[in-house]
């Protein structure tokens, strides 16, 4: 047996496990979807109006404390704040925690709100950082902001929930502006299910190409830029085709950062966010549903398809690359962390089916597709490639592809027609076409050094470089 | 192999197309609907509000085009239903006849008998906005439906609807397994007000456990004093989570009256229930109450410390003396007294023009600072913008203040 020999057998073999892979990982996409369909359907048909208003009127509703790390945000923090505030909600309080910000995030706060310090207590059950002061304000009774030395995003939130009055607390981004009636829709979860309901997140939109006028995006738009209209497409596919599929399956594993609402009492009996995690996020849900599974409590996890948060995507590749690195590094880590629940029947769908999808396609599917270009490649030089069942093979993985952002692009115009022009459909339409040539292979490309970096232990904080929200024009007549 | 492959491009275009084409065509038909709707709407909304403001007994159909389409007779519908969610008093009543004689009431009550259950929800929730009298029956009938989400809708509509017939019903859906039910259905009773008084007092002994908490917690929020008796008994309870509600309740109803059975369930063995009679102390806003509340700083517990402390300063100058001569939980204490901004209220009055209040406020903030807790003050001090107030507060600091006297 030749060296050329076992190379071919090598490739021959790599390339029939690939048709295997491609066809397993597009039937559980296809499987999620069908999920997805009848569970935004479901979730449309009983929305009712009046469940809103009395969640909004009732005495029993849940009060939130919604708390918001800031570190060098004095950019966006101020209309952030203002949203918050303004959110259409029976009793909650606003907790911005000033991660140590060395920009004038501290001086914005206190200037716009008329802060002075006061000596609350609060109860450290949760181990942060020195806490240097913390400010109220007498104009905004339900506004707590606490100035801390820097602990990293982890420690500010867990300061959130130590200062925090409320049993629920709804964690947000302080880029991120969340819609006026999202605590209403967010929370009818935990108001249908009390006993039940430990962590529920709403869908995250794009905010780039939008128009904000004091905390609102008032005009829906799409970005200008292609970047951001991939990712635009890329969310919709997430959020609408995945993880409204996973929650219904009982084994919803992402709550997104920007946007979450937990039982406080749950995410202090885990000891709260875990500082050394690169996704916080992620690994706080992981360890809720390990920690409960253990338990042998019922519980639910779930994802609310239309309490909305806006949040600004990259725009250059530089910053997306950083982002997508933390992100993946955060996913192995907490693959990693919580190996004991992978394949482990215990753990039921979240053992069996979630992980391993996360193991199977979302670690190791960037491998499989920068690996199978290769193969392509050595195949034609060898000699073995034929290039009919190629091109047949590459346009079905387009079809595919293509397939999987236009039917999220259906499920968001049959139920929440966010994006209400024949413009925007067209472009994102057009957007799930092209991400395919290119954008897709440079996230993988993103996810193999983020692979490389992980094993290297080489830590980066994905930090996000803002443009701001972009300002809708002043109104005719307004001063 | 290629055969294969080349069918399996063909379908997944194929439905590629077909879920391009689906979206288009979506659109299409939604927006076409919409714009015909819009036209529509605005040749009939001007006849339907032209009937809601006359005074005449004429029906709804001498101001409607002679002929009317489906979509008609469904937007005359939702105008009437969108009118029926603002208005009030006999154009309410105008909207009511107007549905019984669109056909509208009939329509819903026939589509309570649908197989899906979300067309029977909807229905409810219709004939509630409709509130025809002849609607029910066939709601009460609902209340059965295996459906917890129709069960509410039918729940709801009969609140709206009211009257003995409705309220029955109702309180025994208090009864209702699903917690989320169970609430809404005690929020429509405490949207029903005093009607529903005497029915939840009849019925409280026949319920179970958790309607009972429902039906106590209701009876205090409509604040009927009729329901004093049941609460006063339930105070005695071997349930500590009736005990509570029961505490929570006569708080609500305000009645100073019952501060002597609040104060004797301030030393009940369960902390709940001591948290809410401290809470319902301070609701009530009795001052017999202080020594208790007092004493009650000293619990283990902290919510009813927390409660207590909120109860002193709701009760006046006398409370909030008692506040500042606490030897123990100072700091719970003082913090009431700062979420209450009195401190900075008497800081303020360091400026007044009257030689007693800036007396009783230095006086006050001198007792304080002998919590300890002083840098506040320190700031205060530093950061005011009148001298008067920085002098005040500086020699206040600077001396040792009534608990530290005796200190090394």
């Amino acid at each position: 047996m030749t060296w050329m020999s076992i190379l071919v057998a090598i490739v021959l073999a790599f390339n029939r496990w690939v048709i295997y892979y491609f066809g397993l990982l597009n039937g559980v996409y296809l499987l999620l979807f069908l999920v997805s369909f009848f569970e935004v359907m479901r979730f449309v048909r009983r929305t009712f109006f009046s469940d809103y208003e009395q969640i909004l009127k009732s005495e029993m509703t849940w009060p939130i404390s919604i708390i918001v790390p800031a570190f060098n945000e004095a950019r966006t923090i101020v209309e952030t704040v203002r949203s918050l505030l303004a959110v259409n909600y029976g009793q909650f309080e606003v907790v911005v925690v000033n991660d140590g910000s060395t920009d004038s995030t501290l001086e914005r706060l206190v200037e716009t709100f008329e802060l002075k310090r006061t000596d609350r207590i609060y109860r450290r059950t949760l181990p942060t950082g020195p806490v240097r002061g913390i400010y109220a304000s007498l104009d905004h009774p339900s506004l707590i902001v606490v100035d801390k030395e820097w602990s990293g995003k982890a420690g500010a939130l867990n300061t959130g929930i130590n200062v925090s009055r409320y049993p629920l607390f709804c964690s947000v981004d302080a880029d991120s502006i969340i819609e006026e009636n999202a605590l209403l829709r967010v929370v009818k979860p935990f108001m249908e299910h009390p006993q039940e309901m430990v962590a529920a997140g709403g869908i995250v939109r794009i905010v780039n190409g939008c128009e904000v006028r004091e905390g609102r995006v008032v005009r829906i738009g799409l970005p200008r830029k292609s970047l951001p209209v991939f990712q635009v497409v890329e969310y919709l596919r997430a959020f609408l085709g995945g993880r409204i599929g996973w929650s219904s399956l009982r084994s919803l594993l992402i709550i997104s950062g920007a946007f979450g609402l937990y039982r406080k009492s749950d995410v202090i009996a885990v000891g709260g966010y875990d500082g050394s995690s690169e996704t916080e996020d992620l690994e706080l849900v992981l360890k809720l549903h390990e920690h409960l599974r253990r338990s042998g409590r019922k519980y639910r996890i779930v994802f609310v398809p239309d309490p909305v948060c806006w949040t600004e995507v990259p725009s250059t590749f530089r910053v997306l690359a950083r982002q997508r690195n933390r992100w993946h590094r955060g996913l192995l880590q907490s693959l990693w962390r919580h190996k004991r629940m992978m394949l482990n029947p215990d753990h039921g769908v979240i053992g069996m089916l979630a992980l391993p999808y996360f193991l199977l396609f979302e670690t190791l599917g960037p491998f499989v597709e920068i690996l199978g270009y290769v193969m392509v490649a050595l195949s034609y030089f060898l000699g073995l490639l034929n290039v009919d069942f190629f091109v047949l093979f590459m346009i079905l993985a387009v079809f595919f592809g293509v397939f999987l952002s236009v039917a999220a692009v259906l499920l968001e115009e049959i139920s929440f027609r966010r994006y209400p022009g024949w413009e925007h459909l067209a472009l994102l339409v057009l957007a799930g076409v092209l991400e395919n040539f290119g954008y897709r292979q440079v996230l993988a490309l993103f996810k193999v050094k983020a692979f490389y970096d992980f094993l290297r232990r080489r830590k980066a904080w994905g930090r996000m470089e803002r443009e701001g929200f972009r300002a809708a024009p002043e109104r005719p007549g307004a001063a | 192999m290629r055969a294969i492959m080349i069918q399996i491009v063909t379908v997944v275009g194929a439905l590629l197309a077909g879920l391009t084409l689906a979206i288009v065509i979506n659109k299409a038909r939604r927006e076409m609907s919409e714009a015909i709707d819009r036209r529509r709407r605005a040749l009939l909304e001007p006849a339907v509000f032209e009937y809601l403001g006359a005074a005449s007994s004429k029906p709804l159909s001498g101001y409607l085009p002679k002929r009317l389409s489906r979509r008609d007779r469904r937007l005359v519908e939702e105008i009437l239903l969108a009118a029926a969610r603002i208005v009030k008093g006999d154009t309410r009543d105008r909207i009511t006849a107007a549905l019984e004689g669109h056909g509208s009431v009939q329509g819903a009550i026939r589509s309570l008998r649908s197989r899906r259950r979300f067309k029977r929800a909807d229905s409810a929730e219709d004939l509630g906005l409709m509130r025809s009298r002849e609607a029910v029956e066939p709601l009460v009938a609902l209340m059965n439906d295996p459906e917890p989400e129709v069960r509410i809708r039918a729940a709801r509509a009969l609140g709206i609807i009211r009257g003995t017939t409705s309220i029955r019903p109702l309180v025994r859906a208090l009864a209702d397994p699903s917690r989320w039910s169970a609430i809404r259905v005690a929020e429509i009773l405490i949207n029903v007000g005093a009607e529903a008084v005497d029915e939840l007092l009849a019925a409280y002994e026949t319920l179970p456990r958790h309607a009972r908490i429902s039906a106590l917690d209701v009876l205090g929020r409509i604040r009927s004093l009729r329901a004093i008796g049941l609460m006063k008994r339930c105070l005695e309870d071997p349930d500590p989570d009736l005990r509570a509600r029961a505490a929570h309740g006569l708080g609500l109803i305000g009645d100073s009256g019952t501060a002597p059975d609040l104060i004797k369930a301030l030393a009940d063995r369960e902390w709940p229930v001591r948290a809410m009679a401290a809470k319902a102390l301070g609701r009530i806003g009795n001052p017999a109450a202080i020594p208790s509340l007092r004493e009650a700083m000293k619990d283990r517990q902290w919510w009813v410390r927390a409660n207590s402390g909120e109860a002193l300063r709701g009760l006046g100058q006398a409370g909030r003396e008692a506040l500042i001569d606490i030897p123990f939980a100072r700091h719970m204490a003082v913090s009431q007294l700062e979420e209450g901004r009195i401190i900075e209220q008497s800081v303020s009055d360091l400026t007044s023009a009257d030689p007693e209040r800036r007396a009783a406020a230095i006086r006050f903030i001198d007792r304080v600072t002998a919590s300890a807790r002083v840098d506040e003050r320190t700031r205060q001090a530093a950061e005011a913008t009148q001298e008067s107030v920085r002098r005040a507060l500086g020699d206040v600091l600077k001396t040792p203040g009534p608990g530290d006297r005796g200190r090394p």
